[in-house]
């Protein structure tokens, strides 16, 4: 984007309706273009709302940190620069570099480092915070040739590196990756003449970059859930049904260890909980022989379920989709035939195919890092690590079919469903749950991190995260409903249920009646007002709110009254655990 | 309106939204309080891009006005 193009898009973008959303831009030098690629990305990326952004004053990043944290923003874009770890390395600095002055100055900068990061810490406290660490080239501080590094140079790289590991495991805080930039070099970020007229340090063209960074780490993508492989020539190199399950490669040795270095990526994926399954035109017991080996570089019992057979791949995966109880647009699907992928393509545009290059190293260096740009997140919780089993666990319960449904087989599930009304706002996995959740979900409504945190400072606030385990094992956090109620609801009031989630991990257990039925009992309220939205996806919860009475009323609002709520003609054979301040 | 003229309204349009277009050919450092410090420098560097042509340093104190902006673009045009 060029400075003209953001300066339109910003101009267009005037009469977008809606309250703007206020971001922070927290610097120690004029915010100046930065600040106008800034709202220009960020109104490219919520294309459905207004943007604003605060700004501090010149030359105290760590009082603007403060300031930005007692500030109406929902997210933080924080850049720190070699001026704001110490004076005397920016341009518009006197205080010189000689030799004598560098212990001062790396001092100096250990002690502001600090500063910066418990500024940080109070900030991320209250909203996201996507912190870029000095991009600009150091002033010539070296008394080595530019080839030969310093120890002075080394000393300030280990303090920022140092810094940069601390903060990152502050919650809240994304740092921006340093070698996002590695494409533009060092001495094309800086312009100096702007610098010195300014006080602005940095090139129109690296501006655009940062502000892209920025907007890219604070708003990222929902990530995938699950990936569909194929297994002959992508999982590993060969047929094997043509040569046998102990003749298919994936290792260095054999010269296929481009298979090995995608099993190898596959495997991390499904320690951060994405699911995994096999998708193969082959024998099922011959595909099941190979996967048995010992060598193979993931874990085999990853990959569930395992679909291997002579039908079209467009219903293997149709069949992948429905065991996983999770929408297409969530998914992944790997096969080295073009073919294969262009017939599930067909029947699921939502997908997203990609060619395994079973001859281009280069081309799977792309699709790897691909790979963790689709699926990466911020953090990972806890419930990641138990979806795979989960999972495996509803399709056992699928496979019960109709008995699943009895209430002789919800007894005996010797279930607890916990509904913890706490705010902890180091917690992510509500947030994730609203803003992954499609299918029971009461109006589609995302949130970012930073509503999320006023949420937590509004006293109306009620939340209630569910968590569920019974003898097949915890689900973890599974539903979230957030609401506010109105002065005085304790008693006799209504309770303003604005989301409502629930996982599909968790359908079939009567969690949501529970999660009612606990909303009257803690809250006191007499009614709960919905704020329903019918989507392409929600069917699932118009289902329940259909089952449950729960319609609009003359009004065109949907409201539950506490005299109007019954439980489910079966009996909630639950344990249920509430977890209160 | 000259093709350079136009292009120059363009940036002040974008850096000025506010100001009608009429008033442009008019607007100095002086007329239009929205001219500030901040502003200057954005529109320079929006001229600047638009035109490909880099402002030196004493640029920023001269070109105060719009004419005189328009005056510099043409010179420089007409000498490149």
């Amino acid at each position: 984007m060029t400075l003209n193009e953001a300066l339109a898009l910003i101009k267009s973008s005037a009469g977008r309706g809606g309250e703007k959303k206020p971001h922070y831009l927290v610097c120690g030098f004029e915010p100046l273009h930065l600040k106008t690629f800034l709202s220009a990305h960020l109104l490219d990326r919520l294309p459905a709302s207004g943007v604003g952004i605060l700004n501090g004053v010149y030359g105290d990043l760590t009082g603007n940190l403060s300031s930005a944290a007692k500030s109406s923003a929902l997210a933080a874009a924080v850049v720190i620069e070699w001026g704001d770890i110490d004076p005397r390395l920016g341009l518009r600095s006197s205080g010189g570099w000689a030799e004598e002055v560098k212990p001062d100055i790396l001092a100096s900068a250990a002690v502001r480092l600090s500063r910066i990061e418990a500024a940080l810490a109070g900030l991320a406290e209250r909203m996201p915070a996507a912190v870029v660490a000095p991009c600009l080239p150091l002033l010539p501080i070296g008394n080595t040739i530019r080839a030969q590094s310093s120890i002075a140079e080394l000393e300030l790289d280990q303090l920022v590196t140092s810094f940069l590991l601390r903060i990152s495991r502050l919650p809240g805080v994304r740092v921006v990756e340093r070698s996002r930039f590695d494409g533009v070099p060092r001495t094309d970020r800086l312009d100096a003449q702007m610098e010195l007229l300014a006080g602005f340090p940095y090139t129109t063209s690296f501006a655009d970059t940062l502000a892209g960074a920025f907007t890219e780490v604070l708003y990222q993508s929902v990530p995938k859930k699950g990936l569909i492989t194929d297994l002959d020539d992508t999982l590993w190199s060969g047929i094997v049904g043509e040569v046998g399950a102990d003749k298919v490669t994936w290792q260095q040795e054999s010269h296929t260890q481009i298979h090995g270095l995608y099993q190898q990526m596959l495997a991390q994926l499904a320690s951060c909980g994405v699911l995994l399954a096999v998708c193969s035109k082959n024998e099922q017991t011959v595909a099941e022989s190979a996967l048995a080996r010992q060598d193979l570089f993931l874990k085999s019992e990853s990959l569930f379920p395992v679909c291997a057979n002579w039908e079209p791949k467009s219903q293997s995966v149709g069949r992948i989709l429905r065991t996983w109880n999770i929408a297409e647009d969530s998914v992944v699907f790997v096969d080295d035939s073009p073919m294969e992928l262009d017939e599930v393509r067909r029947a699921f545009p939502g997908i997203v195919c990609r060619e395994f290059p079973k001859k281009d190293p280069a081309k799977l260096w792309a699709l790897l890092c691909e790979l963790r740009d689709l699926f990466g997140k911020p953090v990972l919780v806890a419930e990641d690590r138990l979806r795979q089993q989960s999972i495996r666990a509803s399709a056992a319960i699928q496979e019960m079919g109709e008995a699943a449904g009895t209430d002789e087989f919800l007894a005996g599930l010797d279930a607890t469903v916990t509904l913890d009304w706490r705010f902890d706002s180091s917690d992510l996995r509500p947030l994730e749950l609203i803003n992954k959740t499609n299918q029971f979900n009461l109006n589609g409504r995302r949130i970012g991190e930073g509503e999320w945190q006023r949420y937590r400072e509004d006293s109306k606030a009620v939340l209630s995260v569910v968590s569920y385990a019974d003898k097949f094992g915890p689900l973890g956090k599974v539903a979230v409903v957030l609401g506010t109620a109105e002065p005085g609801a304790k008693g006799r009031g209504t309770l303003k249920v604005s989301h409502w989630v629930m996982s599909c991990r968790a359908f079939s257990r009567h969690l949501e009646h529970h999660t009612l039925d606990s909303l009257f009992r803690e809250t006191g309220a007499d009614q709960i007002e919905f704020d329903f939205e019918a989507t392409d996806k929600n069917k699932p919860l118009q289902d329940f709110f259909r089952a449950a009475g729960i319609a609009p009323d003359a009004d065109g609002a949907y409201r539950l009254s506490r005299s109007g709520f019954s439980p489910p003609s079966t009996e909630l054979p639950h344990h249920v655990v509430n977890l209160t301040k | 309106m000259s093709d350079i003229q136009e292009r120059v309204v363009r940036c002040f349009s974008n850096v000025f939204p506010d100001l009608p277009a009429d008033e442009i050919p008019r607007a100095s450092t002086a007329s239009l309080p929205a001219w500030d410090s901040v502003a200057h420098v954005t529109l320079l560097s929006s001229i600047a891009e638009e035109f490909g042509q880099p402002f030196e340093i004493e640029d920023y104190e001269e070109l105060v006005s719009y004419p005189l902006i328009v005056d510099r673009i043409e010179n420089q045009t007409r000498h490149a």
